[in-house]
């Protein structure tokens, strides 16, 4: 009743200083790579004809551009600190980082106990920087192991293999069977890391990955260096796709979903896609651990798409509830279309596919998610991070000199 | 011209007739095979612009379209901005050549008709901007435009290409400005024009040739270049050619026909220049290089 | 001349346009380059000074692999020298020899020099498409379905399907020089030897070649420096890629400037650039001395 009653206040209040300021019309500027050939570019344009019709006194200009210009432009415009938007897409962690250090980026801590309850505070680490919140994160990602298990039962698999020994077995198997188990792009490093970083993470467990990002941990360590090993020998032994230096990273989907490989491990923002062309019955799961001390749900992932409002902004509180609003609208969008898994508290009646079942159910499972390499560093070391991992690759460094060229180089 | 003609006499052989090798008949196969591959990606470009997508993907890959698609070119100037793009590249070639004719015309004159102590050091100074390569400015600049908040406006690339066409601008306007006879503004000057009279009445009619070679040097500078349009220029409405058509090209890979439709818009210009100019824009290039 | 103040003033004036164009654009940069060479720089926050750190990490980083950019670099100064200026050289002397359609070989040949490098670079991409590329066609309509390749994309054949635009385009840019500098030999010196009874070849060797020696100075120069700063194409074809196999310094250049926000460490490769290309100008101009010293 209290409750109810208070709604009820704030409601009136609301309307009345809507009506009272009806006049004064807001634009909000936002800048994101939802472009019209982006997954979540529907979900843009729902989100903010709602959040326009909930806020008839604020328009939302929204400008879109492709991934990597995008990635430019906005440090360009955060170098100079002129024509800044009020509102902007943004990874987390390194990329998010950098602005906050720059100090470009308004705190959001005032007004996060009013979505708490949605959004829980778990969610918020990767934009969280030195215990201040930044953003407002809307979905996540996990690294996924797609398998295609038309393939996997003819070699006698009616599951993806659980432990490390039997993943080797079912790989032999297929090789011998002329399969190729893993399709990944080499030409992509970012590919590369998709299945380097499980790897690690199943060797060395989150906490310790985690901390040798952030430098607190040398990476010369016994779990990374017999990870790249163990990466380094399932090349040798013909596991990937040969021709993966190739391939770019939509090439080596189509041919996944095609039916070309067993298995894909990539981004769970492959649920959509992969879910609703594959022809043949495919599953999602996660790669075995290689360190039987490690627990398998130990994920490379989280919260990452995220948004922020800049200091430059002159209308801070409206741009704030208009980055709250549509990050909620983004996430339950996203998460019904099957783009990807929400960071706000989902709805459980929702009508998702198989796929996007078992990726929330790995989210939910998880003990720990460590956010990929390339997002979790600042934009130099992030790149040096795959740099080292395409060396890996190509067999022109040792585990041993990849752990200690880490620890040489990132800073 | 009588002794070109005579050098021309075709080396006699022993029968009497001119020789043609075989030597000769091979070399002259080599000159016309280097030519076809010269013009094969234009001829191409020209053609798959007017194709559809099933002629250029295997019934008629190199021959002249079976249906003119003109199609191709109504897409391509409507997807994307491509006119915003060529009206841009014009807006930037025609300031860039502007200022950058009247900076080294002027230049040239201090340097070569004026009596000063420092004439031919400032000249070798000027020089030296042959050899700078254009990386070796592009993070000061970059900075300094973000400072000033210069950054995506046209003035961000004309200053730039400016500064970097004028050293060739100079040496060309050089070679021009010496064979304007001294007398003519000896003469002007004794009627009392003075300096600037004298450049204006005399010196500039006079170096309308240079005008055009610079023009044409500095213009396929200034219209072809990439790094600094692609770096300087973010927003979509000031973007120039050479970058429009790049991310166009990334953003429509799989319909050939109105991309090479985009591709021929941004070439057709040159191309004309040249067909009617071929013979400036040869000379501004040897300029360049006889004495750099 | 009668007021000696203003016309030292007129002077200045005069210069005025170009200086402040070339000290703002040119000269104040490449100091400033300088010192933000010896900069740890993010683009957002201040610089740091922190000496030659850069340097040192530069020819040590294995991310960076300057050694590999340089490498590539080198490579095309080689075959740009080696394949594309006697080619040019040879067409130059050709056409000199004023076979039928000079004038038409000559603007076809420099026809490719005057189109953009974006264009070009999407031509190219076109031609080596794996699946409708014209190269692909090519090979498949010959039977020769096992040369067929992912030309941009393979590690392998990447570096050279990258280089070939860029020699093929400039080929007509040198015969253009040559072919000019052929122009001003003295009639009077080919009709001696030709009546001495030497033959074209002896003619092109010992007289036309030694007697446009500045030029092919200066081609050389050209196709040096050129091929290490050589950014369009490469730019237009591969960026770099795949996996760092064609990269050159300027693609690093900018890939550390933009995409790692390092804008000390850009300068530090721009600035080498700069004494690169230098001192490969001073290496040349003292070989074709020495030269014509013998």
């Amino acid at each position: 009743m209290k409750k109810l009653l208070a709604i009820l206040l704030t409601a009136m209040m609301l309307l009345s200083f809507a009506s009272a300021f009806a006049e004064e019309q807001i634009t909000l500027q936002l800048w994101s790579i939802a472009t019209e050939s982006d997954s979540s570019h529907q979900a843009y344009v729902d989100a903010i004809a709602a959040f326009e019709a909930d806020h008839p006194n604020i328009k939302i200009e929204h400008n879109a551009t492709e991934n990597e210009a995008y990635k430019t432009k906005i440090k360009a415009a955060m170098s100079s600190g002129e024509d800044l938007p009020d509102l902007f897409f943004t990874w987390g962690m390194g990329f998010l980082g950098e602005f906050v250090n720059a100090g470009r980026v308004v705190c959001l801590d005032e007004y996060y106990p009013t979505y708490a309850e949605e959004l829980p505070q778990a969610m918020t680490t990767n934009v969280t920087y030195d215990g201040k919140m930044y953003g407002v994160p809307y979905t996540m990602s996990l690294v996924t192991l797609y398998a295609n298990m038309d393939i996997l039962a003819e070699v006698g698999f009616d599951h993806i293999p659980a432990t490390y020994e039997e993943m080797m077995d079912c790989c032999d198997k297929l090789v011998a069977a002329g399969q190729i188990p893993f399709g990944v792009s080499g030409k992509e490093l970012w590919c590369l890391s998709e299945y380097v970083e499980p790897l690690v993470i199943k060797s060395v467990g989150g906490e310790n990955l985690k901390a040798m990002y952030n430098g607190e941990k040398s990476w010369n360590d016994e779990g990374v260096i017999a990870a790249i090993a163990a990466f380094q020998d399932m090349k040798a032994k013909g596991y990937f796709d040969p021709s993966a230096d190739a391939l770019g990273n939509d090439e080596v989907k189509n041919n996944f979903i095609a039916g070309k490989y067993a298995f894909y491990q990539n981004g769970s923002w492959n649920n959509a896609d992969i879910g609703s062309k594959a022809q043949f019955a495919v599953q999602a799961g996660t790669f075995p651990v290689l360190n039987p001390d490690v627990t398998l749900y130990q994920m490379i992932g989280g919260p990452n798409n995220t948004l922020a409002v800049t200091e430059t902004s002159e209308h801070k509180a409206e741009a704030i509830e208009a980055a709250y609003y549509l990050a909620k609208f983004f996430s339950d969008a996203d998460y019904k279309s099957g783009a990807n898994l929400p960071c706000w508290a989902a709805d459980p009646n929702a009508e998702v596919s198989d796929l996007v079942k078992s990726a929330a159910d790995m989210a939910a499972k998880a003990e720990s998610m460590v956010l990929f390499g390339d997002n979790f560093l600042s934009a130099d070391a992030a790149n040096t991070y795959l740099d080292y991992i395409g060396l890996a690759w190509a067999g022109d460094i040792t585990p041993e000199e990849y752990a200690a060229g880490l620890d040489a180089d990132l800073h | 011209m009588n002794t070109t003609m005579k050098s021309n006499y075709p080396p006699v052989s022993d029968n009497g007739k001119p020789r043609k090798s075989i030597g000769q008949i091979l070399s002259y196969i080599v000159l016309v095979l280097w030519a076809f591959i010269s013009i094969f990606p234009v001829y191409w470009m020209l053609t798959f612009s007017l194709k559809t997508n099933e002629e250029i993907f295997g019934e008629n890959v190199i021959g002249l379209p079976k249906y003119w698609v003109w199609e191709n070119y109504t897409r391509a100037m409507n997807t994307g901005n491509m006119p915003l793009y060529f009206l841009n590249s014009v807006i930037v070639a025609v300031s860039t050549i502007v200022i950058t004719l009247l900076a080294s015309v002027m230049a040239t004159y201090a340097i070569t008709r004026l009596d000063w102590k420092g004439r031919k050091s400032m000249n070798k100074f000027f020089m030296l901007g042959l050899t700078i390569p254009i990386h070796a400015s592009i993070v000061p600049l970059y900075t300094t435009l973000a400072k000033i908040k210069m950054l995506n406006s046209y003035f961000a690339l004309i200053i730039p290409y400016s500064a970097f066409s004028l050293a060739m601008g100079i040496l060309i306007s050089i070679g021009f400005m010496g064979d304007i006879p001294y007398d003519l503004d000896e003469a002007c000057f004794l009627d009392g024009c003075g300096v600037w009279g004298t450049f204006v009445r005399v010196i500039a009619p006079l170096m309308m040739p240079a005008v055009a070679t610079v023009g044409i040097y500095t213009f396929l500078q200034c219209w072809n270049e990439l790094m600094f349009a692609n770096v300087f220029i973010s927003k979509d409405s000031l973007k120039t050619l050479p970058v429009g058509v790049q991310a166009l090209s990334g953003q429509y890979t799989t319909d050939w026909g109105p991309i090479g439709a985009a591709l021929s818009i941004a070439t057709i210009p040159t191309l004309l220049v040249y067909v009617f100019l071929s013979k400036q824009i040869q000379d501004s290039f040897i300029a360049g290089a006889v004495k750099g | 001349m009668r007021r000696p103040f203003s016309y030292k003033l007129n002077i200045f004036l005069f210069l005025l346009p170009a200086l402040i164009l070339f000290i703002g654009v040119l000269i104040a940069p490449i100091i400033m380059s300088g010192y933000y060479s010896l900069t740890e720089w993010n683009g957002l926050t201040t610089p740091q000074f922190i000496g030659l750190a850069n340097y040192k990490e530069l020819f040590t980083s294995k991310s960076i692999n300057i050694m590999r950019a340089l490498k590539n670099a080198m490579l095309l100064a080689l075959l740009s020298t080696c394949i594309q200026l006697p080619f040019a050289l040879w067409l130059a002397l050709k056409l000199s020899k004023k076979p039928r359609g000079e004038r038409v070989f000559l603007s076809v040949y420099f026809m490719p020099v005057l189109i953009s490098t974006v264009v070009i670079g999407q031509l190219w991409i076109k031609i080596y498409n794996p699946d409708y590329g014209v190269l692909n066609l090519l090979l498949r309509s010959l039977g020769l379905e096992s040369w067929t390749r992912v030309w941009l994309g393979d590690k392998s054949t990447a570096l050279w399907a990258a280089f070939v635009p860029i020699l093929w385009q400039y080929v007509g840019y040198h015969m253009l020089l040559m072919y000019a500098g052929i122009k001003g030999v003295p009639p009077e010196l080919n009709e001696a030897a030709m009546i001495d009874g030497c033959t074209e070849g002896q003619v092109n060797w010992y007289i036309i070649i030694p007697y446009i020696r500045p030029i092919l100075r200066v081609s050389v120069i050209f196709a040096v420096t050129g091929s290490l700063k050589s950014f369009d194409l490469i730019y237009v074809l591969t960026n770099g890629g795949p996996n760092h196999a064609t990269e050159v310094p300027s693609t690093l250049m900018i890939n550390l400037l933009f995409l790692r926000n390092r804008y000390g460490m850009g300068s530090t490769i721009a600035v080498m650039l700069i004494i690169l290309c230098f001192v490969f100008a001073i290496i040349i101009n003292a070989i074709f001395k020495e030269d014509k010293g013998r």
